[in-house]
Formats: structure tokens, C-alpha cells, sequence
């Protein structure tokens, strides 16, 4: 938490969103509060609402009732790149890379938001955009390093494996330089060993930026492992929130679980 | 994917158009061949080739457009109207030198672009192709509606010759200098631009619109700037055009004329600016044979009448172009690229 002018301010804060789409309550009231440098696992049964809390919260739904903030900042009903530029970054359930494009272009693309020169710099390429391809293309290298992905780094993206692209999505989210990133279910569809690959990452992701990261995910071997504190959804509303611990033992998340 | 042996060595480096010595060699003594074209071959051939670079800068703008935005048009004929008659019109009532009306002649098309760009923001695929066929039917009811002493309605408008320090650009091989110059410098711009943060946001925007915005790639914004910066392109492309043929009628940009221009991007191959240079070369050559040889035909086998022998060339030349949809719908540069690899990997298959 940091203070600003006497008010205490939290990195992301959803302040009772309500989503409806038709009849069905997707949201019902939810609230939650990021803190500095956290972990923050969202889990619930299907249809619980996980994902359109974080498309609420990435501004691809705009929530009927409620506020989504950054750092204090009301962002509901920004668009999508408004909140981007704001410092909020997300990765995908499955991908959404640029499959033609090699791991390098991909990454760059993600540092689009932080280059400045303008269209007639870009069509006559004198100095300083040539200075600035070169200074972000140096950002890219260190993310490309930091991910391990080197020898892949000029291969077309739709030419790797699951586990490889993953880690482009999420190289390609921490070339946004964000304050706060989102993670949709990352362990979905990988073996173990790229589990445990992706774990690591996160780790140190966390370690290197000091940035805190919400994660949507089913496997709940990797939750408890990783989690700082736990959110728990089920039909739309918050049931429990805790720690792993509290949260294993909690009745009403058993309950929702076990039926 | 660099040859064996050539490893750049800065980023600089590493996103250099021409890679190799021998690329630079090749280059090179394109320019030279091109530069000295005059002296090579009929005034004939530089007629050809003064429609081929006017077409290229024209196709680049649409590949700019359609092959990396992924917005298609099919209005980049008017576009290239509305630069030819802002050149026309600057030069023959102001005598503005063409120095300055070429440039205003692309802001203006940039902007009549841009309103359809708008459209873009909106609707996407089939839709907007119909939006964009708008900005052909506006381009021609303007022109001909409008006050004849304006635009010069059915009429059309005398443009004087471009000139600089008492030079006059009336021949051809004037023209070809110039022509080629100002393609040249729009055809460098365009290699620019697409390596730069807007070329990748283009891609980015094509690819997964979804995945761009949470990028920070303000979506509608970008595709409006697609059709601001392939409208520009037509415009450059139709004021030279208009200081060519020195008259500007509204039946010059037609719809048909869209369509050739987005079948040399597809001929060439998307998403590709060599593509498009290369789709205008067999676009232009194929028109131009078809000319050639149609009267030819017309005189031998004067049975058939001249007007079946015209309206067979025509189907021939839609037929070509049927053709490398069903054996390439990738484009040339597609089959270029899977040579160039195969070569490089030569004799292993994969």
C-alpha cells in the first residue's frame, strides 16, 4: 500500500463491480484490493465469474455498477489501450500473439505504447528513430534473456509449442513495463515440467519488477504454491478470501467446490 | 533470415534492409539500369514505365493499407483522384510549382482518406469494403455535381507542365526522372514505416485487434492512420499522374481502377512492399502485352471485328489474374520466399 495525500491507495481495487449480460449476473458486488508486490489468486468453479473480473478489470466489459481503479486512478469505462498505457498488462487464456511475426517483433510490439517518434520520422528514419528502435529493441533483448528464449528469438511465433508461446505472451506483457499484471489461467493445457517452468518465471518476474501479479487459474497445486492470498468466486460473488491456508480449510469454499 | 556467415553485430545492424554485400551490389545496379533507362531502351517502353512507377507508389500506399492494417479498400482509385485534381487544380489556378502541389496534392487525398478511414473504426471485412466503394461514388458525384468552373466537371482540367528553374517536364523521359524520384523517396518512406512502431502496429491490429489493445495500440486510431497514410500515397501517386497526362477527367479513376490496384497486392503478395512493386510489374506488363498484341490480332483476324478480339483481351487479362488467385492466393513473394528457403536449405528438405 502506499500513501497518497493521506489516502491509502492499492495498486489495482475493483470497488463492487456488478456485470450483467441479458438475465445472467456474471458479477454480483465484487470487490477486491491488490497490494504492492502481491500474488493474488483468483479461484472459483466454472462460471464463476473469474475472467469477466479480470475483462472488467483490463476494460473489455464495462461494468454496469462499480469502479475499477490503478493506483487510486478511476479507469472504468476507459478502452482497453487507455488502461494499457496505465500500466496494466495481461496475458491470455490460450494466446493471442501475432503468429507471423517472430518472438523479437512480437516483444517489440509490446513496447509500441512506450516509443514516441511519429509517422514522419518513421517514413524519413533519421536519428532519433533509429536511437529508439535500437534502445527498445534492447529492452526486448533483456526480456528474451531474462525468459530464456534466445535460440527461438527469430522464429515465426505459430511455429512454437504451447509451453514456448506462453512464455512469449508473458515476455511480451513485461515489455509493456507494467505496474500490475493479469494472468488468465497461464497453466492451462501445459505438462508439468512447463508448469513448473512457467511457475519459476513468475517468481521471478515478481522478484525482478517488484510489480504485483493477480493470476486466474484452475490448478490448484500451482495456486496454493505460489499464492500470497487467495480470492475465492462462485456464481459472481466473493465467497472467501484468505490465505492458502485459510482458504483450504474454509467450509463455504469446500462447499462450492464439493457441492 | 540472414545467409550463412553474416551475423549483425548491433541492433542497427540487425534491422538493415540490405544485409549483404551482394544485395547492395544488386541494388546498386538497379538504380544504375533504371537511372539510365532513357538511354536503354524506345520511349515506347519509358511511356510503360512511367505507368508502372506511378502505379507502384499507388500500390505501395494500398499495401501499406490493406496488406499490413488489413483494411481493405476499394477506393484508393479516388483517392488518387482527389490528389490528381487537388494537383490540377493548385497548379493550373495558383501555378503553385509541383514541388509543394505533389505534397498538398497527398494531404488532400490523406484526408478524404481518412474520413473513410473513420469508417474502419467501426466495421470491419465485407462492410467496409462496401464504405470504402463509397469513396468512389462520392469522388465522381462531387466531380461532375460540383460547379464546372471548380473541378471542371465532365470537362475535366488542363494541367500545366511541372517545372522547375525554367525546366519543363514534357517529355517523357523528363517525366521518368521525376517520376522516378518521387517514387523512389515514397517507396524508402513506405520500408520506414513498416519497420517502425507504426508498421508493427498495423500488423498487430491486422492480426488480433483483441491482443493489440491490451497492447496500448489505440485500435481505431491506427486503422484511421492506415487509411490516412495509403490515401497519401494514392494522392502523391495521382498528381504525378495528372503531370504526366496533363489532364485530369473524372472517368481516370474509376472503380475498375481500384480493383487493379488491389489485384497487383494480391498478384504480389500481402503484407509485402516488394510485393506490391512486384504486382505492378506483371500487372502492367500483362495490360501492356494485351495492348500490344490486341490490334495485331485485330488486323489478321479481321473476321472477328475488332470489338470481340478488345472485349477476349479483357477476359484474358481477368483470366491471369483468376489464375494466380487459384495457384498463389499467397502472392508472388510467398513463392519467392519459399524458394529462397528451400535454396538455403538445399539438400536437406526441412
Amino acid at each position: 500500500m502506499t500513501t497518497n495525500g493521506g489516502i491509502v491507495t492499492s495498486p489495482l481495487a475493483v470497488r463492487s463491480a456488478t456485470l450483467k449480460f441479458g438475465g445472467v449476473t456474471a458479477l454480483d458486488d465484487v470487490s477486491i484490493t491488490v497490494n504492492d508486490d502481491e500474488l493474488l489468486a483468483i479461484i472459483g468453479p466454472n462460471g464463476a465469474g473469474k475472467t469477466s473480473l479480470l475483462n472488467v478489470t483490463a476494460g473489455f466489459y464495462r461494468p454496469q455498477k462499480g469502479r475499477v481503479e490503478l493506483s487510486g486512478q478511476d479507469v472504468t469505462g476507459l478502452r482497453v489501450d487507455q488502461i494499457a498505457r496505465r500500466g496494466l498488462a495481461r496475458t491470455f487464456q490460450g494466446t493471442h500473439l501475432f503468429a507471423g511475426q517472430t518472438v523479437v517483433e512480437n516483444i517489440m510490439i509490446g513496447r509500441h505504447m512506450l516509443m514516441k517518434s511519429n509517422v514522419i520520422q518513421a517514413f524519413f528514419q533519421f536519428g532519433p528513430v533509429m536511437r529508439e528502435e535500437s534502445e527498445h529493441r534492447e529492452a526486448a533483448e533483456e526480456i528474451i534473456d531474462f525468459l530464456e528464449i534466445e535460440a527461438i528469438r527469430n522464429r515465426p511465433v505459430g511455429t512454437l509449442g504451447y509451453g514456448l508461446r506462453k512464455r512469449v505472451d508473458l515476455g511480451r506483457a513485461l515489455a509493456q513495463e507494467p505496474s500490475i499484471l493479469l494472468m488468465d489461467e497461464p497453466m492451462a493445457g501445459m505438462n508439468s515440467e512447463e508448469k513448473e517452468d512457467l511457475a519459476r518465471f513468475i517468481f521471478d518476474v515478481r522478484e525482478a519488477r517488484k510489480i504485483p501479479v493477480v493470476l486466474v487459474e484452475h490448478d490448484m497445486g500451482v495456486v496454493m504454491d505460489l499464492a500470497d492470498r487467495i480470492v475465492v468466486l462462485d456464481f459472481g460473488r466473493v465467497i472467501a478470501e484468505g490465505t492458502p491456508e485459510e482458504i483450504q480449510k474454509n467450509p463455504a469454499v469446500i462447499k462450492a467446490y464439493l457441492g | 533470415m540472414d545467409p550463412s556467415g553474416i551475423f549483425p553485430t548491433s541492433y542497427r545492424a540487425d534491422r538493415r534492409l540490405v544485409r549483404t554485400r551482394w544485395q547492395a551490389v544488386c541494388l546498386a545496379l538497379f538504380l544504375v539500369v533504371m537511372l539510365a533507362m532513357p538511354y536503354l531502351v524506345s520511349g515506347r517502353i519509358i511511356a510503360v514505365l512511367n505507368m508502372m512507377l506511378i502505379s507502384a507508389v499507388i500500390a505501395v500506399g494500398l499495401q501499406i493499407c490493406t496488406g499490413y492494417a488489413g483494411q481493405i479498400n476499394l477506393g484508393q482509385a479516388a483517392f488518387m483522384g482527389v490528389g490528381a485534381y487537388t494537383a490540377s487544380i493548385l497548379a493550373s489556378k495558383t501555378g503553385l510549382t509541383f514541388l509543394l502541389t505533389i505534397p498538398l496534392a497527398g494531404f488532400a487525398a490523406a484526408l478524404f482518406g481518412f474520413l473513410f478511414g473513420l469508417t474502419a473504426t467501426r466495421i470491419k471485412g465485407f462492410y467496409l469494403a462496401l464504405t470504402t466503394l463509397a469513396a468512389q461514388f462520392i469522388f465522381h458525384f462531387a466531380v461532375l455535381n460540383l460547379p464546372s468552373s471548380w473541378l471542371g466537371g465532365s470537362n475535366g482540367v488542363t494541367v500545366p507542365a511541372a517545372e522547375i528553374f525554367g525546366l519543363r517536364f514534357v517529355t517523357e523521359t523528363q517525366q521518368f526522372y521525376m517520376n522516378l524520384a518521387v517514387a523512389a523517396i515514397m517507396i524508402a518512406g513506405a520500408f520506414g514505416i513498416i519497420r517502425s512502431r507504426f508498421g508493427r502496429a498495423f500488423i498487430a491490429v491486422r492480426d488480433d485487434d483483441v491482443a493489440a489493445g491490451i497492447m496500448g495500440i489505440n485500435v481505431a486510431a491506427t486503422k484511421a492512420n492506415a487509411f490516412l497514410i495509403g490515401a497519401f500515397y494514392a494522392g502523391v501517386g495521382g498528381a504525378l499522374w495528372a503531370y504526366m497526362i496533363r489532364f485530369v477527367g473524372v472517368d481516370q479513376f474509376t472503380l475498375f481502377h481500384s480493383i487493379f490496384f488491389v489485384a497487383m497486392i494480391i498478384v504480389g503478395g500481402m503484407g509485402s512492399i516488394v510485393g506490391a512493386l512486384v504486382g505492378v510489374f506483371v500487372i502492367r506488363t500483362i495490360q501492356e502485352v494485351i495492348a500490344t498484341v490486341g490490334p495485331n490480332i485485330a488486323d489478321s483476324v479481321s473476321f472477328l471485328g475488332g470489338d470481340i478480339v478488345f472485349a477476349g483481351m479483357n477476359v484474358i487479362l481477368g483470366g491471369v489474374i483468376a489464375l494466380f488467385m487459384i495457384l498463389e492466393p499467397k502472392g508472388v513473394m510467398h513463392r519467392w520466399n519459399i524458394l529462397k528457403s528451400s535454396y538455403r536449405i538445399w539438400p536437406f528438405p526441412y
